[in-house]
């Protein structure tokens, strides 16, 4: 139990890392962000449960365990100090309100972009007469495009249907669903922050890849990017949202080499440390079970 | 896509079947809000995209009219189209209320990007100008 429960903290560093690292190299395909998030929300559970059976050793060296097992002329050897257990269980609590304030937000914001999309004409485009230039893609059934007036008056037909395209790969793609999981495991597990970061990442590349194969052209989807967020430099403080979504410069910059091959053995590697977390937490489940059965039953 | 780019395109050509017709009502109606004041049939095609067929535009304008999405009226023997303004206003006060919101909302809005820094902007300029120069 002492090390196998550990092994899904470790595990996660070592997930996180490599997240960060590799972010740039990987190709954005469906596949390799679903296995990215796979091996975060594999870390996360484990995580978790790990910490779920570190705070029930607490409950395992109550006075009353001790008191009865020194009767039956038991020695117990406390095979988690204390500390640890009280610390897990704080970070415990803590994780949970953190993943229940980040629901909480995303089901808030979301609920204020449909209402907003409810008050445009119908259709899969909604236009908002807002100057600033915005780009969302809204889910639902069915999802929808929602673009302010002033992100359409700055691009040309072309353009537009790369904001389009990349908009409807977020939304085909359920690329929100996607995200907020990833963004419960860093809630849950702060250390999966860089996996988060990554699934951000590789989400808008993928709507870009997408975008770039719809419009035909990588050159135009990155000047549709890139005139976007210039746009938005030179206008207000205001952060971008949707389409001029976070390190633009990195997307512009992967838009103008060559398309993405696809590659097989870093998802693997993803998805290998997310089972060998999950395997951990099982066997440190195991030897919880082994030590509660030697504590009670003898 | 690769249809449309092997077909020459001419008038009267049919409806490219790769690309619903909803994508193309969305980027009709996206080209004329981009605009300033109510287009023309061939004015809308050129916004959208050259190659388009005319007659296709004409036909997604028409199927946007009887849906109310677009307004038309008549300037001589042809048709000036704009679009039609429901509550957007509204909407876009909610969208200012929603950028605005306090710090914990614009974490999952900034979720879905950051802005531009000063150098990141000028790094960007570069990159622009260094890729447009040999073609």
């Amino acid at each position: 139990m002492t090390v196998s429960v550990y092994v899904p903290v470790a595990l996660s560093v070592l997930v996180a890392v490599i997240s960060r690292v590799m972010v740039a190299r990987l190709s954005p395909t469906r596949g390799t962000v679903i296995t990215v998030v796979g091996a975060a929300v594999l870390c996360a559970a484990g995580t978790t449960w790990a910490l779920v059976l570190l705070a029930l050793t607490l409950l395992g060296f109550t006075p009353l365990a001790v008191a009865e097992a020194t009767e039956r002329g038991v020695v117990l050897v406390q095979p988690v100090p204390g500390v640890v257990g009280a610390l897990a269980a704080v970070a415990l609590v803590f994780g949970l309100a953190r993943v229940v304030r980040v629901a909480r937000t995303r089901w808030a914001t979301r609920r204020e972009l449909r209402e907003l999309c409810r008050s445009c004409a119908p259709g899969e485009l909604a236009v908002v007469p807002v100057a600033e230039p915005h780009a969302f893609a809204v889910p639902g059934r069915p999802g929808r495009v929602l673009v302010t007036q002033g992100l359409l008056a700055l691009l040309d037909g072309k353009e537009r249907r790369v904001v389009m395209a990349h908009e409807r790969a977020h939304l085909t793609g359920r690329h929100s669903g996607l995200r907020a999981a990833v963004e419960v495991c860093a809630a849950i597990n702060p250390m999966l922050v860089l996996v988060r970061e990554a699934v951000a990442f590789l989400v808008e590349r993928n709507a870009d890849e997408h975008a770039a194969t719809v419009s035909g052209s990588r050159e135009v989807t990155a000047r549709a990017l890139a005139k976007a967020a210039l746009a938005e430099a030179n206008g207000s403080r205001q952060a971008a949202l949707g389409f001029i979504a976070c390190s633009v410069n990195a997307r512009v910059a992967a838009l103008q080499a060559a398309p993405p091959r696809p590659d097989r053995l870093l998802p693997g590697g993803f998805l290998i440390l997310g089972l060998g977390t999950a395997t951990a937490a099982v066997q440190a489940t195991l030897a919880f079970y082994h030590l509660i059965h030697w504590l009670w039953l003898g | 896509m690769r249809d449309r780019a092997r077909m020459p395109s001419r008038r009267g050509a049919r409806m490219p079947s790769r690309r619903g017709a909803g994508k193309l009502e969305s980027e009709v109606l996206a080209a004329l809000w981009a605009a300033s004041g109510p287009l023309t049939t061939a004015e809308v095609q050129l916004a959208v995209d050259a190659e388009l067929a005319y007659n296709t535009v004409q036909t997604i304008l028409s199927r946007l009219y009887e849906k109310g999405l677009v307004g038309r009226s008549a300037e001589g023997r042809r048709h000036l189209y704009r679009p039609i303004k429901g509550a957007e206003e509204l909407a876009a006060e909610q969208m200012q209320a929603l950028l605005h919101r306090g710090p914990d909302r614009q974490s999952v809005l900034q979720r879905f990007a950051t802005s531009l820094s000063e150098e990141d902007a000028e790094a960007l300029r570069a990159m622009l100008k260094l890729r447009r120069r040999p073609r």
